[in-house]
């Protein structure tokens, strides 16, 4: 664990969402320190998209609150913005804008000061590799590019913290690669520059040991476990053993569907890694 | 302020990269080039029937503003019917379409700055069909002498009528994600509120064209955009008319807001 934890970056309380009968949160709680890389772990449908959603103020929680580097996301919700850089599901592109164009208005957006906008934009081409393809439209873009791009939209008014949702669907192995590459990058800069909190939702299992530190895992919108990476594998199980086990303990018939996703997911994510 | 203007720029870049502004504006220019010849030749057919019969009376009324420009202003009033839907329809449900919502509200912005921006978007590009227009009556200044302060208002009344049915346009886009939903919602909206309501009022109520009183007749002819409009083609810059087209555009900006709030925190 290279994390020095000197502060909380996230801390959520009783997180609930519910749509009409349907509960897809709920109560969770937990708190990210300063610098950690999180995995947000679960089955699909557990829950992850709608909980970062709550987090990052796209989707008012129905109970409970939460914290963003201090700012309450209710109380305080513009101040609290401003400290994450979010990724969702589908990037939020414009694809008739240039790459060059769309970081722009993403900075003006995120109240990056207009004297440091140029230099903000560049700075986030060139750690996302997208330097070379900054006067190209988006729509005109690969996927794995799009992704970046993404990626670069996240960080531009370099933020404190990261909320990335599987920053890594639907790409090839080596785009895979090089976004874990990145995010790992982030979290741990080498210029000496502050470390991003990172937390990144997925569902294959390698990209968690790859760059995670901590793993929070969810189950049917609560938590199933919330432990450092090094104690899991210190305590001799594979990742695999602890999802399935996780996401079976409260045994019924509807959780069958949930598991056979998540160990293809698993199979999958073993293909995809380097 | 600046996120509005960021979001106004944008979308305006946006609708400029899109076939929809070149279409739009190219059939705006055709028709308009179309309706101010055939209002011109008409006004000259006019005047070379009356002094064929000698209506001196007649001949003495005709004036450039009236018999040209007015029915002219009233055709390009019809066509807004018909292509402000296919501006505004975009406007937020594009948003929604593209998951690029999802970008605008997790920002530390308001989401009144987006309405407005919206808005201002949709008023910059009527404001070009605006300016498409007045080329037209320009020419007759050259040639004629119109009044210049009835031909300002008739384009200001043009100018307010486009603005007011964006903020329908943008209001009916704020509902769905679907654009094509979006441009029919529009569409029989307008067409309500500015041809079938005038409509009921004179043949259904019997042309009750009574100003003020309290009762079915008036209240739709208050409703309806083209009372207003003819108000301001006639020369006629009332606050009433001015208030009428801020009350709408304003109304539409609040209902916007909360429905774009509203589907959030369902």
């Amino acid at each position: 664990m290279a994390g020095v934890v000197d502060g909380v970056a996230i801390e959520a309380e009783g997180l609930s969402k519910r749509y009409g009968d349907l509960e897809a949160v709920r109560d969770l709680s937990f708190t990210v320190g300063k610098g950690e890389i999180v995995g947000f772990l679960g089955p699909n449908g557990a829950g992850k998209t709608t909980t970062m959603r709550m987090l990052t103020g796209f989707l008012p929680a129905t109970d409970g609150s939460a914290a963003i580097a201090g700012h309450d996301i209710f109380a305080d919700p513009l101040n609290a913005r401003r400290a994450i850089g979010y990724l969702p599901e589908t990037p939020p592109l414009y694809p008739e804008m240039t790459v060059q164009a769309y970081l722009d208005f993403v900075a003006k957006l995120k109240d990056v000061a207009r004297g440091e906008r140029a230099q903000a934009v560049s700075r986030a081409l060139d750690r996302c590799g997208l330097s070379d393809v900054r006067r190209r439209v988006i729509g005109d873009l690969s996927k794995g590019f799009r992704q970046r791009v993404g990626l670069a939209q996240a960080i531009v008014h370099d933020p404190p913290v990261l909320i990335l949702d599987e920053p890594t669907v639907g790409l090839d192995p080596i785009q895979i690669r090089e976004i874990r590459g990145l995010i790992a990058e982030l979290a741990a800069p080498d210029q000496g520059a502050a470390r991003h909190t990172v937390i990144l939702s997925t569902h294959i299992l390698p990209e968690v040991e790859a760059i995670c530190e901590r793993i929070i895992l969810i189950n049917r919108g609560r938590k199933a476990l919330d432990q450092p990476l090094s104690e899991l594998i210190a305590g001799g199980q594979s990742l695999e053993e602890v999802f399935t086990r996780a996401t079976s303990l409260d045994e019924s018939l509807d959780d069958a569907p949930g598991l056979a996703t998540a160990s293809e997911a698993a199979a999958a994510g073993e293909e995809a890694a380097p | 302020m600046n996120h509005t203007l960021a979001i106004a720029g944008r979308e305006l870049g946006s609708l400029f990269v899109s076939p929809v502004a070149y279409v739009v504006l190219t059939l705006w220019s055709v028709l308009a080039g179309t309706f101010f010849l055939s209002s011109l030749i008409g006004f000259d057919t006019q005047i070379a029937q009356a002094s064929q019969y000698g209506a001196q009376e007649f001949l003495a009324q005709m004036n450039l503003n009236d018999h040209l420009i007015t029915p002219f202003f009233g055709s390009m009033w019809i066509v807004l019917l018909f292509l402000v839907p296919a501006v505004t329809m975009g406007l937020f449900a594009n948003e929604k379409a593209n998951g690029t919502d999802e970008l605008l509200y997790t920002s530390p912005i308001r989401v009144w700055e987006i309405v407005i921006g919206k808005f201002l978007a949709g008023f910059a590009f009527v404001g070009i069909m605006t300016l498409i227009v007045a080329f037209f009556p320009a020419i007759l200044f050259i040639y004629g002498e119109p009044e210049v302060g009835k031909t300002a208002a008739g384009l200001l009344g043009l100018l307010l009528v486009s603005m007011s049915y964006v903020g329908v346009g943008a209001l009916a886009s704020s509902l769905t994600r679907n654009q094509l939903i979006a441009f029919v919602i529009t569409m029989v909206s307008l067409l309500v509120i500015g041809l079938m309501l005038p409509f009921i009022v004179e043949v259904g109520l019997g042309g009750d064209s009574g100003g003020g009183g309290i009762g079915i007749g008036p209240t739709m002819r208050y409703i309806s955009t083209g009372t207003h409009f003819e108000t301001l083609m006639s020369g006629v810059v009332d606050t009433a008319d001015l208030a009428y087209f801020a009350i709408v555009i304003g109304v539409c900006m609040v209902i916007s807001k909360s429905a774009l709030e509203s589907v959030r925190w369902r």
